[in-house]
């Protein structure tokens, strides 16, 4: 039997798609994010710590600036239209706008379509795309597809991969 | 000879091929097979049957012996449709248990035949209830006077309309006054509330009065409303149809109508249902449907899979035209009619458990339909699938991308199904939960509209238990519509 690395459902032998959650179970190990466990992650809801309100009106920061990782590449990107992190991967039509594959991003467990960074009437937000190991804002984990506000000084985390958020 | 074998595929040559081309055919095969050189496996088989098929062919008296036995059931040299399998492993593991295997089966109609148009024998059954007031019964009048100007003269129409009750206001009938026809359709007022029974009678009335087993036998049923009480007669009303050889295309206008009712009549009936979202779109929604109705290459498809003990079938799809569940009748899996310009691909999962290493033979898989236009003149091919069977795994072996594609949209359909499923027995946290997995999955095809259609509706279930109306059918027929490209409808 096989198991579904995404919701744990067995299969037999050369099943290729999860019938429960529709994972491919073939993916090549070199492309997949895997999970990394899921042990001591707190979900930050809607009404967790009072919610974070976006502000309304206001210019906001114009750009923001990522340190990733323990290498320490920096990368600056403007705040005008939003930016996807990911792993590059043109099979899949995937180009996200800061590309983590250099950064150990396999390794640290960033799915391909991992999060976007986008400015929302005048808050800096960041959207986790529904990934595999989740992304967190200083350690608390975000529900998939529900922005949370991101300030500067951040410690924003994409599977196990730490980036310090800088805006200006 | 023996009359269950093509040898003119065996060869890979037409029936029309000279006693030289088969020569030159038998030659190629014979080198390629001798089992003295030979390295592919199954080489003594392939000779065997090389040798028994140039024994026939190369014979003046026994070829046409055998070319008048193929003419007479109907395996002639323009067979209407071609069968191409994919399979997901060339190479199986022998293992004491069950594993899984798909095949991908195309058919395609055969390009050389005869573009003939059949004749329609058509009803329209249109709701004229008071919520098609303004823009929908004027955009659906404009349709069925478009509809009208494309009928030909042999082409028999009827048409009705229906509230409560329902109204004959054009006969069935050949060859009708176009300009009469289109006045009258000019003529419909809005009034009354939707009984779809009522309109689906009146119109299989007119459709039985201009039947014929030479003509495409359809009605269409368009509806913006629910329908209360009569659900059960017009199921049965609808498979009742099929089976004299009526198919429905069901209609819904709006988002106020029963999708589970209108996609079973039409199933049942071997038709299609679809959505409009804006009535806008019923005109171009009319003439595609009419343009497919009269190009048929064979009706009445079926597929009979004869697999050898061990491997069963599990469930079988259609992919394209668009993703459906196949009926079974008996021993036969029903497809439907199969257009000029319509391939279909279909997609099966088996069971295989228990295989000795070295078996060839996994399954012969055979499709047969009508000839349209021809009595009694009936059109199959099958194709023989094997598959090599190994003690060690195969570490080469490709899933070919054409499966995995086909099944990636489908494991997106069985979702939907399944969180439908979810909702209608109330388990809503499970539902949503599917619904959010989902669009995760369209989002990595690039489905973002539906995508983006699945989440709302994902979080509209978590905050207030049910779906919306519009949401319900965007993500139903935007997920059956997931294997077609997009497609242009021709100006004409």
């Amino acid at each position: 039997m096989i198991k579904c690395p995404f919701c744990q459902t067995t299969h037999v032998p050369n099943t290729l798609f999860c019938s429960e959650c529709g994972t491919y179970l073939l993916e090549d190990d070199r492309r997949g994010t895997d999970p990394l466990g899921t042990e001591e992650i707190r979900w930050v809801g809607p009404d967790d710590e009072g919610g974070e309100h976006l502000t309304k009106q206001g210019s906001g920061p114009l750009s923001v600036r990522l340190h990733i990782g323990e290498g320490g590449r920096e990368v600056e990107a403007s705040l005008t239209k939003a930016i996807h992190l990911g792993r590059l991967d043109p099979a899949s039509d995937v180009f996200p706008e800061v590309d983590l594959s250099e950064d150990s991003g396999l390794e640290r467990g960033v799915s391909r379509r991992h999060a976007r960074i986008l400015k929302r009437e005048g808050t800096v937000v960041v959207e986790d795309l529904g990934s595999i190991n989740g992304t967190f804002i200083n350690g608390k984990r975000l529900a998939p597809y529900l922005p949370e506000a991101l300030h500067d000084g951040d410690q924003l985390q994409l599977g196990k991969l730490l980036i310090e958020i800088e805006l200006s | 000879m023996q009359v269950d074998k093509d040898y003119y595929n065996i060869f890979g040559v037409p029936q029309t091929a000279t006693s030289e081309e088969i020569r030159q055919a038998y030659r190629t095969l014979a080198r390629r097979y001798h089992p003295d050189t030979s390295q592919e496996p199954n080489a003594d088989e392939r000779f065997q049957e090389a040798q028994e098929a140039y024994e026939v062919l190369s014979s003046p008296s026994q070829r046409q012996k055998y070319d008048h036995w193929r003419d007479q059931v109907g395996r002639d040299k323009s067979s209407a449709l071609t069968l191409r399998a994919t399979v997901s492993h060339k190479t199986l593991l022998s293992m004491p248990d069950e594993q899984a295997y798909y095949v991908l089966l195309n058919v395609v109609p055969a390009s050389d035949l005869p573009a003939a148009r059949l004749p329609l024998n058509l009803c329209l059954v249109l709701d004229r209830s008071t919520s098609m007031q303004g823009m929908r019964l004027q955009q659906v009048k404009e349709a069925t006077r478009q509809i009208i100007d494309k009928l030909q003269p042999e082409d028999a129409l009827g048409l009705v309309v229906f509230s409560d009750r329902a109204e004959v206001l054009l006969p069935s009938q050949l060859n009708i006054d176009k300009a009469v026809a289109k006045s009258i359709a000019s003529t419909i007022q809005p009034s009354g509330g939707t009984e779809i029974l009522q309109g689906l009678l009146a119109g299989l009335k007119e459709v039985d009065r201009s039947r014929s087993h030479a003509s495409v036998n359809h009605l269409i049923l368009l509806t913006d409303g629910q329908t209360y009480g009569d659900e059960q007669g017009c199921l049965e009303e609808a498979e009742r149809a099929g089976l004299r050889q009526i198919s429905l295309s069901t209609m819904g206008i709006g988002s106020d109508w029963n999708e589970d009712l209108l996609d079973q009549m039409a199933s049942l009936s071997g038709g299609v249902s679809t959505y409009i979202d804006s009535p806008r779109k019923v005109t171009d929604i009319f003439k595609d449907t009419m343009r497919h109705l009269g190009m048929v290459v064979a009706r009445e498809l079926a597929m009979t899979i004869n697999p050898r003990p061990g491997i069963r079938l599990q469930e079988a799809f259609q992919i394209t035209p668009h993703i459906r569940r196949l009926e079974q009748r008996g021993e036969k899996t029903i497809l439907g009619p199969l257009g000029t310009d319509q391939a279909k691909a279909l997609l099966m999962e088996f069971r295989i458990q228990g295989l000795p290493v070295n078996e060839q033979r996994l399954m012969r898989i055979t499709v047969e339909g009508d000839v349209p236009g021809q009595a009694n003149r009936r059109s199959w091919e099958w194709v023989e699938l094997t598959s090599h069977v190994s003690a060690t795994p195969d570490p080469d072996n490709v899933i070919p991308p054409p499966i995995v594609t086909a099944l990636g949209k489908l494991a997106i359909f069985k979702m939907q199904e399944k969180a439908m499923s979810d909702l209608d027995s109330g388990e809503i946290s499970a539902a949503t939960q599917r619904l959010e997995t989902m669009a995760t999955r369209l989002l990595n095809l690039g489905e973002t509209d539906l995508a983006r259609a699945a989440l709302l509706e994902a979080g509209r279930l978590a905050r207030t238990g049910d779906l919306s109306p519009e949401g319900r059918k965007k993500i139903r027929y935007g997920t059956r519509a997931l294997s077609i490209l997009p497609k242009e409808i021709p100006h004409d």
